[in-house]
């Protein structure tokens, strides 16, 4: 209990610290819109990833379609935000995307969580393809135009707080009976169901925490960039979130803000080469694969607990 | 009524039978081993009892606290949670994890899981945590397997992961646990190992057993009662003594000079 | 049914680039169980390669086929060698990240050197349309189909008659017994990676002749649509491959023609979807359950 206690408030005090640190630097005025607007991306990309890296590199199940579950939060924040400019409207609106998004992972997981490896993958990517072929026909999502000037209620302090809130709710389920219920399935799923583990509701349980934590990575998204369409939610940008994932390590929470934030800064940095940026980024990805096949961090977790200090797995 | 009543069962793969009409009583406190030729279907019997597969006809009953309940068509972590354990011919351990954990994994469906206490991380969280933590860990000193409490399961010496895996089949708080071939691979000191862990497993912990095994010597050790597979059916049931001397038995292992040495 | 019988002999068109797509993709994935994400571009590649061959030199069209299948083969065991097998013994993921990289490097490195805007493939075969029974059929649909066929009853006699197909089956079942009769992977991987890039090339040309225009992004859609034909038809299965993409391109064809082309892409993945929960492999895919 008491190491809890300890490691618990020392992750508090980061946590403190960063946003003091966020909102001495935006006072004093050396954060510009440009850095604040890659800052947050780097923000909502955490979230993104992290309930990603739940589903494939957790509970081991290779889904291709955090993007359509993205969609349905960001489209939710767009159509309620627009009827109800408030913040309340805004929390409402991520509350929705949420739920919807939960009840979209339950229809699409239930059937396609029985396949394996990468059947799995392309029969998420393709249920992703297919919300966004439906947002893409639908009239209170304005097609494929997409919607424009969504109220801004998602400012970085709202972000910020939301990272550490998801990051805190998949770390707990992640480093519980849940999490090494998930785990078992990863490792072994003949086995865990020999020692009483139900692999279908666990793997489901994952994916659907995973799709609500892209709900919300889509709301933040929505309501901060306030233009969404179609083409934002497509199969490359599941990828992308892939790329954080197994950039950072899959089965690493640490790794995985390591890569958004490293990512970020490649991104921010690369802004200045013009058509040779994604040139750059795709040897530096080439590079850091063939170099770091485990991803920047394996499974290594940064943990402040003194009993509980796990080594850092071989990488696979 | 018998712990694991079996009547009757059949399983057949497209046109082949792999087991026929196979009947067996399991008393509460035995040990029970199930032998016969490579392809007799013994793990497909096995299989079948812990809910992997479903039997194509017949009827496999437990005793349990709540009644007498229906084993065929029930999923493997439902037959799990009613009481039967098992191994694997394969070990088959969450090999990237922890020995602890693996253990803790096992103790997890007779915990229950509340989300908003594990996302809020109550008090009652940590108890539970707490009681897990420290009921694996004495367990797994109680095999002697202390020393390795936080090696990742895979690195381990096969012995010691046959052990493991024993333990982790333990953990779940079976009343009946199978075992598919635990001396497979071993050498004789391993085996001896072995057979003492078995023992105490069935004395101390009161747990039926029964096991696959083609080492005889051991089974002619522990089992008090052998059941024999050939052909997917069961040719014969005895005690070591009545099975060595069983003709049908020693013509199925062609010679039997294997059968004859266990006495 | 007129309308729907016209859409097929359409659709066969598209089918047969998907066909050929997709046979690269179950190749690789057959022998190295890696979703090669680059494929698509390899298919670019040899599009341009047509472009500039037919456009600059004004050769045969043939010509162009033939010299852009050469040129793709050898990009294909180029791109293995330093990309993919650094990353032979690496999770799989990883190396399906490393395919996405290459497949941005191929995309953005083409539209940095030279440029990203679409130009139009020389006509070096006129169309001609014929009318047969009713039906119209180009000359160009007809040259697809059989250049096609013939490719892919070139590819069906190289896996089951030489030696090198043979290895290749081998090291597609079980890599280490393969190893140990030996067999050396790293050929077979190469010669796999010969074979689908040389197809995806001829696919580039094809379709530059057939729909005109060309662009760096050009791959990116076909490739994966042809990875779904590969995974419809059952992974690792040549006949799958082949099967999936006529099923898809005349499935895409049929939905358009039908006025729904706003849903063509969703009633792709609804068939995908469909398929893989009745056949969980795809349709000629091995059905493996884990023993246990």
């Amino acid at each position: 209990m008491k190491r809890n206690i300890r490691s618990n408030a020392i992750w508090l005090a980061i946590m403190i610290a960063g946003f003091v640190i966020m909102d001495g630097l935006e006072a004093a005025g050396l954060i510009n819109t440009f850095i604040e607007n890659a800052i947050v991306t780097v923000g909502i990309n955490i979230i993104l990833a992290t309930g990603l890296n739940l589903i494939i590199g957790f509970a081991g199940q290779f889904s291709l379609g955090h993007a359509g579950f993205m969609a349905i939060g960001a489209y939710a924040t767009g159509i309620i935000t627009q009827q109800i400019a408030s913040p309340l409207g805004f929390w409402l609106s991520m509350g929705i995307g949420i739920i919807i998004a939960i009840i979209a992972a339950i229809i699409i997981g239930v059937p396609t969580l029985r396949l394996r490896g990468d059947y799995l993958a392309i029969a998420t990517m393709g249920a992703s393809e297919i919300i966004r072929v439906i947002i893409n026909n639908l009239k209170i999502t304005n097609g494929p135009a997409g919607m424009f000037n969504i109220p801004q209620y998602a400012t970085w302090p709202v972000v910020y707080v939301m990272v550490c809130i998801t990051t805190i709710m998949i770390a707990n389920f992640v480093h519980s009976r849940a999490g090494r219920a998930v785990m078992s399935v990863r490792e072994d799923d003949i086995a865990a169901e020999a020692m009483g583990i139900n692999t279908t509701k666990w793997k489901l349980a994952a994916f659907v925490f995973g799709a609500a934590t892209a709900a919300i990575g889509g709301t933040l998204h929505a309501s901060y960039i306030q233009t969404i369409a179609p083409g934002d939610f497509g199969i490359m940008n599941s990828i992308s979130i892939l790329i954080i994932v197994v950039l950072g390590g899959s089965g690493s929470l640490t790794g995985t803000i390591l890569a958004a934030g490293v990512l970020g800064i490649i991104d921010t940095v690369l802004q200045n080469f013009g058509t040779l940026r994604m040139v750059i980024y795709a040897l530096a990805l080439i590079l850091l694969m063939v170099f770091k096949p485990g991803g920047l961090l394996g499974r290594w977790e940064l943990s402040f607990k003194k009993v509980n200090k796990k080594k850092g797995a071989p990488a696979e | 009524m018998s712990l694991l009543n079996v009547e009757h069962v059949t399983q057949q793969f497209g046109g082949l039978t792999a087991v026929d009409d196979v009947s067996m009583q399991i008393e509460k406190g035995e040990l029970i081993a199930l032998i016969g030729p490579n392809g007799a279907g013994k793990t497909t019997l096995f299989n079948m009892l812990t809910g992997v597969n479903t039997p194509t006809s017949g009827k496999i009953t437990m005793e349990t606290a709540k009644g007498t309940v229906d084993i065929a068509g029930k999923r493997t972590d439902q037959v799990a949670a009613l009481g039967m354990s098992r191994t694997f011919q394969n070990i088959r351990l969450f090999s990237e994890m922890t020995v602890l954990d693996n253990i803790k994994i096992a103790m997890t469906h007779k915990s229950h899981e509340n989300f908003i206490e594990t996302m809020l991380r109550l008090p009652s969280f940590y108890k539970t945590e707490d009681a897990i933590d420290s009921k694996s860990r004495a367990l797994l000193k109680d095999f002697n397997l202390d020393p390795y409490v936080r090696s990742t399961a895979g690195s381990l010496p096969y012995g010691l992961q046959r052990r493991v895996e024993i333990v982790r089949a333990l953990a779940t708080k079976p009343q009946l646990l199978f075992l598919d071939e635990p001396a497979a691979g071993m050498n004789p000191e391993e085996t001896a190992d072995l057979s003492a862990v078995i023992q105490r497993i069935r004395n101390e912990y009161g747990v039926t057993i029964i096991l696959i095994e083609h080492d005889m010597s051991l089974v002619m050790k522990l089992a008090q009662r052998i059941y024999v597979l050939d052909h997917g059916s069961m040719i014969a049931e005895g005690t070591p003594a009545e099975i060595s001397q069983n003709a049908e038995v020693v013509s199925a292992y062609l010679g039997g000079e294997v059968v004859a040495e266990g006495k | 049914m007129h309308t729907i019988i016209q859409q097929l002999i359409n659709g066969l068109s598209l089918g047969s680039i998907y066909a050929l797509l997709a046979l690269g993709y179950t190749m690789v994935y057959g022998v190295i169980k890696l979703i090669n994400f680059a494929h698509g571009d390899i298919y670019m590649l040899g599009a341009f390669w047509g472009y500039y061959v037919l456009k600059f030199w004004h050769l045969n069209f043939f010509v162009a086929l033939l010299t852009a299948m050469v040129f793709c083969a050898i990009l294909g065991v180029v791109i293995e060698f330093l990309a993919y097998r650094p990353l032979r013994h690496a999770p799989r993921i990883t190396a399906l990240i490393t395919a996405i990289g290459v497949s941005y490097l191929l995309e953005n490195g083409m539209s940095y050197l030279f440029g990203a805007s679409a130009r139009n493939f020389p006509q070096a075969i006129e169309q001609q349309n014929y009318h047969i029974g009713g039906f119209a059929i180009s000359n160009i649909q007809v040259l697809i189909l059989v250049t096609a066929i013939v490719l892919m009853l070139a590819l069906q006699l190289v896996i089951k008659r030489s030696k090198m197909g043979k290895a290749m089956r081998a090291v597609a079942v079980d890599q280490d017994a393969a190893e140990l009769m030996g067999i050396n992977p790293n050929h077979v991987i190469s010669f796999t990676f010969a074979l689908g890039s040389a197809l995806a090339g001829a696919a580039g040309v094809l379709i530059g002749l057939y729909y005109n225009t060309i662009d760096p992004l050009m791959g990116m859609t076909p490739g994966i649509k042809a990875f779904v034909a590969a995974v419809v038809g059952g992974i690792g299965s040549i006949p799958g491959a082949s099967l999936g993409g006529f099923l898809i391109g005349i499935l895409e064809t049929i939905v358009q023609a039908v006025g729904l082309s706003a849903y063509k892409d969703a009633a792709v993945y609804i068939v995908l979807i469909i398929i893989l929960l009745v056949m969980p492999s795809g349709i000629f895919g091995k059905r493996t359950k884990e023993k246990v």
